[in-house]
């Protein structure tokens, strides 16, 4: 009885435990799906390009498309969708940029390229020089916000245990290293990239290499020349922020003989498509990507496909055109609408009263803005201005002439009185800080997609974003050359902007005349912050003194006239007003130069120096 | 019944003991101290964090300074624990010259420091008062630092205490400021929404080097 038991209890623990032992083998041998190794990527094309593909994902930084808040940090925008912006001071992390996690994964890639046997020889070489140049672009991200940081080469580290971290703290390289070190990358990248143009200006090419290297060059150019004319300049004793005054020249060399080359031999122009209606010229210059000519280099977006949509569109369209419930999220201020010239006279203030202080009466609400600057129209929608065919009705209410006086009417968004006379558009503007109405007096044209569809939620805008284009070539050669004392020089290469914009040559040229070039021309296209930051000059403009011309927002709202039986009845006139949902002027103070550092950087890295001010 | 009660009881036995052995004491030791030149306390701006000193502590892995706040009559305090810090003012920050010599404070219980540092100017015979719908102020600047150049000279009103170049209701900013001589100017409040509503009102004056972060102000006084 005893032994019958214990056969039995073995046999079942047999037959247990091999099925048991059977039930596990297939599950553990399974190859894992989230994890590559180097091998199954770089031994295969798609994988390759796949990993190309998620670097172009995440170069993008600073003012973009894909943050419409971003337009309202500077003196470009302002805040529209609900309650106020609080905003005063710029941040000691305002745009900075540190991604050493992104150069080590082009680091990687680099060496599992070189090592691939999949590829030929040349696609190798074009996809070394892409990768290098993007290597560049970030260093340069994050060059212009922080000064000099560490320069790790094509370094790959590895930690393992009990292995002295000293040998992977790296110090941070001089401010000029670090521009010397992305010219050099562009140099060499733009010798493997190809010439030719590429879909939507999605992808480096030899010409985005080389403007990176124009770029780079002036800023360094700059930052050598005009810190070093502040009253106490801004540096670090080891010359981590701060370049040396003599090496400007050098620089401003490099800066015009790399942007002539992207002038006298790329195959890009100042497109000039429409001669007869320059504002659109620009806009579609700008915004539109069917054979364009303009852009160099682009963060593209597509349709369809999911997540490369960006909701610019949907967020700032204007009210009556949209499409959704979203709609004036932000619009742009009088501060850069008046910036821009006359064709003729180049302070550009709109002409709101006359000497005695009365109304200037206008019209139609379009007609305060003839005669200005082409690019106005092609970057702003202005007040009963065209969008997709129809007007954009943008008017605050009525100015009523009553005994003698004016009286200002307003209503509810939409409302209309007696007579059947709209009194606030629905567009807005208003000073309340109810949702979706404008209260700036103005909308974005430039990145506006004119696509049907495009401004819904559900399939948003596939608008691009240049972060290259011929302009800035030709303005980068007229500041090189204005500094170098070549004035013919950079008056040729400025005026040729100028005529696309349809104003006056200019017969001298200074920085303020290349400042205010640039102010206009690349306006919401990431440029007003960084370049306000290497001419010295953001500390001046942004002064955070209530009521500045500069640092303040402005609005101009426009009204209708009603004065039955006087001449001026159904004319227009407006009002400058401050931007009511800026609540503080822009305040840029001497710290915010240089980002500060990151103390968990210097407790990882003691090598770490601090910038200035911390 | 009672076998919830006893239940419950226990629960909240439990519950009340489960806190307080892992906590740290709060720090119980205050750093009270000006920053001072000639003995007389800087005034500088009290609000957004603007002025700070640092303090430092040796003998840890870290040495991330601790941000201690100088308020707008140029007094700060800090709340930390006992043992030796190093007091430091912030690189190229406030209103004097650039100096980084340590002050060491051995703290038991309550620390009094003076840290000493030299302004580029400075503002004295200052008088504020309001005749009218005007602010009279007048003041005299003396360089102390051999150069620098004066930005400008401000007038600053405000609706509280705080009052300096961000937070105010009123200013006027004077250029060409001669040094060694009292300066008499007015600001006109007539239009001043704040003045026309009868609210309290503070003011003080204030001096911007050229190329400085921060200006040095005169202490405030209530004008209304």
């Amino acid at each position: 009885m005893k032994t019958t038991y214990k056969s039995i209890f073995r046999i079942i623990l047999l037959v247990c435990s091999m099925a048991h032992l059977q039930s596990c083998s297939d599950f553990l041998e399974r190859q894992p799906d989230q994890i590559l190794t180097d091998d199954q990527i770089f031994g295969d094309k798609v994988m390759i390009r796949s990993v190309l593909a998620n670097f172009y994902g995440r170069v993008t930084w600073g003012q973009h498309i894909g943050d419409w808040y971003s337009f309202t940090v500077l003196d470009e925008a302002g805040k529209s969708d609900q309650g106020p912006d609080n905003m005063q001071n710029f941040g000691n992390s305002h745009w900075r940029v540190s991604n050493y996690e992104l150069i080590r994964n082009f680091n990687q890639f680099l060496k599992g390229l070189r090592a691939s046997t999949v590829l030929s020889e040349s696609e190798k070489q074009e996809y070394e020089g892409e990768v290098r140049f993007l290597r560049a672009w970030t260093y340069f991200n994050m060059c212009r916000g922080l000064g000099g940081m560490p320069i790790v080469g094509d370094e790959v580290f590895e930690y393992m245990s009990g292995m002295d971290v000293g040998t992977l703290q790296y110090p941070r390289a001089t401010e000029a290293e670090m521009y010397d070190y992305i010219i050099a990358e562009c140099e060499a990248a733009a010798l493997m990239l190809p010439a030719s143009t590429n879909t939507n200006a999605a992808r480096a090419n030899r010409w985005v290499a080389v403007m990176l290297q124009a770029r780079s060059a002036i800023y360094a150019g700059s930052l050598a020349n005009y810190n070093n004319k502040m009253t106490s300049p801004i540096r670090t004793s080891g010359g981590e922020v701060g370049i040396p005054a003599n090496l400007a020249s050098t620089y401003y060399e490099k800066a015009l003989k790399a942007a002539q080359e992207v002038i006298n031999t790329s195959p890009y122009s100042l497109q000039m498509t429409k001669p007869d209606d320059l504002e659109r010229n620009f806009y579609e210059a700008l915004s539109v990507k069917t054979n364009n000519t303009e852009v160099i280099w682009a963060r593209d977006h597509g349709y369809p496909g999911e997540g490369q949509q960006v909701n610019f569109t949907t967020m700032n369209i204007p009210g009556s055109h949209a499409e959704d419930i979203d709609r004036a999220a932000a619009g742009p201020i009088l501060n850069l609408v008046e910036d821009f010239e006359y064709v003729d006279n180049r302070n550009g203030d709109i002409k709101i009263r006359d000497e005695q202080g009365n109304f200037v009466f206008y019209d139609d609400p379009l007609d305060a803005f003839a005669n200005k600057d082409a690019r106005l129209g092609g970057s702003v929608i202005l007040p009963n201005a065209l969008f997709r065919g129809t007007a954009v009705e943008i008017q605050a209410g009525h100015k009523v002439w009553n005994n003698g006086t004016w009286q200002t009417v307003t209503s509810t968004p939409g409302e209309r009185d007696n007579a059947g006379r709209i009194i606030t558009s629905a567009n807005g503007p208003n000073r309340s800080n109810e949702q979706f109405i404008n209260k700036s007096g103005f909308f974005f044209r430039k990145f506006l997609d004119e696509t049907p569809g495009a401004s819904t939620r559900g399939r948003n805008s596939d608008m691009w974003y240049p972060r290259f284009r011929f302009a800035e070539a030709v303005l980068i050669a007229a500041e090189a050359a204005m500094e170098l004392g070549q004035q013919s020089i950079a008056l040729g290469y400025i005026n040729q902007v100028r005529d696309r914009a349809g104003i006056q040559h200019l017969t001298a040229i200074s920085i303020d005349d290349i400042i205010q070039e640039r102010r206009v021309e690349f306006a919401f296209e990431n440029h007003r912050y960084w370049d306000l930051k290497r001419f010295r000059r953001a500390h001046i403009i942004w002064n955070g003194v209530v009521n500045s011309t500069t640092a303040q927002h402005w609005a101009l709202f426009p009204y209708l006239v009603v004065a039955p039986g006087t001449p001026n009845d159904g004319k227009y006139v407006f009002d400058r007003l401050t931007f009511s949902n800026s609540l503080h002027p822009r305040f840029f103070e001497l710290r915010n130069y240089y980002n500060f550092i990151d103390l968990g950087w210097q407790n990882a890295n003691p090598k770490i120096v601090l910038n200035p001010f911390q | 019944m009672k076998k919830i009660l006893y239940t419950l009881s226990l629960c909240s036995v439990l519950t009340m003991t489960g806190c307080g052995l892992d906590n740290r004491d709060e720090p119980e030791s205050t750093i009270r101290g000006r920053v001072v030149y000639d003995g007389e306390p800087v005034g500088v701006r009290g609000t957004g964090e603007a002025v700070q000193l640092q303090l430092f502590q040796d003998g840890y892995e870290l040495r991330n300074p601790v941000p201690v706040y100088v308020t707008q009559d140029g007094s700060f305090e800090i709340k930390i624990f006992d043992g030796e810090y190093k007091l430091v003012t912030r690189n190229n920050n406030g209103p004097w010259v650039n100096d980084r010599d340590t002050t060491v404070v051995r703290l038991q219980g309550m620390a009094n420091v003076d840290i000493e540092v030299t302004p580029l100017f400075t503002l004295s015979n200052v008088a504020l008062s309001l005749s009218g719908g005007s602010l009279s102020a007048s003041f005299q600047v003396d360089q102390v630092t051999q150069g620098w150049d004066i930005d400008y000279a401000t007038i600053v009103v405000g609706r509280t205490l705080f009052v300096d170049d961000v937070s105010y209701t009123a200013r006027r900013d004077l250029r060409d400021i001669d040094t060694g001589v009292l300066t008499t100017e007015l600001l006109d409040l007539t239009e001043n929404a704040d003045f026309k509503n009868g609210r309290a009102l503070y003011a003080r004056v204030g001096l911007r080097a050229a190329g400085k972060d921060q200006s040095i102000y005169s202490q405030v006084i209530k004008i209304r």
